[in-house]
């Protein structure tokens, strides 16, 4: 198969489409978590990447850093990855507003904490396919999460060993969501399957 | 002491025993380790994935496979002075980061990868003399040139042998 990330069509034809998917999808996505925290959460811009594998655990600060990782998988025309990544302390913090509880009030992540983090993860998956299928017409359908507590470099493992087969990069839409005090509370990566970018290129979609 | 990382889909190989090789957070990932005693050459591959097709030629490019890496990481350690008949191996990760959920079975490339180097080492004829594979949990390895000691070390955890 042809790498679709090395396609020279890529940059003009792929990359506006993919950032009006990006733009589009994560405020909807983002629109979604502030909904359902009572908070007012931000976006910084997002951004359409071309990653090299070999980057990926060095990219949210370390790779032993401590983390909550939310993975699904999108299945359907739009399928892919869809990843949230919370630093370990932000993740707690996040489960005491999704209960209601006081902050500081979650010590660990047992399964009633992860089963909330993986709402989340559920909800920011839904809202993006969901903002992707009105604007681009493609049907998408989030799987169930799984929720991961662990190394960051173990967590994005699972992008890696999906992608390392078939190319060198992964091409990658993301965002960090913000809060009120502008800490940082979560990186979203969507990362579509290399068929779906192949799709494009073609004009079938 | 000197830590050298061994990142995605690299091999590398030190005699200096002040050198530590290291691969952080192997999630699916196995870091596999060959030492001489005797020599004190050690190495370290890090591999993504179970097994390449039997036509990839084999050089650094394809490392990032079991069954390639380990080919890598022999040649190279019999270029560094190792005699192959003195070599020790051992390895850690291959968890299966996706645990208990509808992933498990499609997706367990850890399992994949461990059996793809045992059955690699066998057809080496290698023998494993330490391991600390498999469960659903990441472990960060390092692997000391000066005596051949794996550690490996898990989210809030101490550094433990293998």
């Amino acid at each position: 198969m042809k790498d679709p990330y090395t396609h020279e069509q890529f940059s003009e034809k792929l990359r506006p489409l993919l950032e009006v998917m990006a733009g589009e999808g994560i405020q909807n996505a983002v629109k979604g978590l502030s909904q359902m925290t009572g908070q007012q959460i931000t976006v910084t811009e997002p951004e359409v990447t071309l990653v090299p594998l070999v980057n990926i655990p060095d990219l949210l600060g370390g790779p032993e850093n401590e983390a909550v990782g939310v993975y699904l998988r999108a299945e359907g025309e739009m399928s892919g990855q869809i990843m949230l990544v919370f630093p370990y302390e932000r993740a707690l913090k996040l489960v005491d507003l999704l209960i209601d509880e006081p902050e500081g009030t979650t010590q660990h992540l047992g399964a009633y904490e992860r089963s909330a983090l993986a709402e989340v993860g559920n909800l920011t998956g839904s809202f993006f396919l969901n903002s992707v299928a009105t604007m681009l017409g493609l049907e998408a359908r989030p799987t169930p999460p799984a929720v991961m507590v662990d190394m960051v470099a173990a967590i994005l493992d699972v992008i890696i060993a999906t992608a390392a087969g078939v190319s060198e990069h992964v091409l990658m839409l993301s965002a960090t969501f913000m809060q009120g005090d502008r800490e940082a509370e979560a990186s979203f990566w969507v990362i579509p399957d290399p068929r779906v970018l192949e799709a494009f290129l073609e004009g079938k979609n | 002491m000197n830590n050298i990382v061994v990142g995605l889909g690299e091999v590398k190989i030190s005699n200096n025993p002040n050198d530590i090789l290291v691969a952080y957070g192997l999630g699916s990932c196995l870091g596999i380790a060959m030492y001489d005693p005797v020599t004190h050459v050690a190495g370290m591959v890090h591999a993504v994935l179970p097994s390449c097709d039997d036509t990839t030629e084999i050089n650094e490019a394809c490392s990032k496979y079991v069954c390639c890496g380990l080919e890598v990481l022999l040649q190279k350690m019999l270029r560094a002075g190792a005699l192959r008949t003195r070599i020790v191996i051992r390895m850690a990760g291959g968890a299966n980061m996706l645990a208990s959920t509808t992933f498990s079975d499609v997706m367990n490339i850890g399992f994949r990868n461990i059996e793809s180097s045992r059955r690699k080492l066998s057809e080496m004829k290698f023998k494993i003399a330490g391991e600390e594979v498999g469960g659903n949990i990441g472990r960060t390895v390092r692997f000391y040139v000066a005596d051949g000691r794996m550690a490996i070390r898990m989210m809030g955890g101490k550094e433990r042998d293998v």
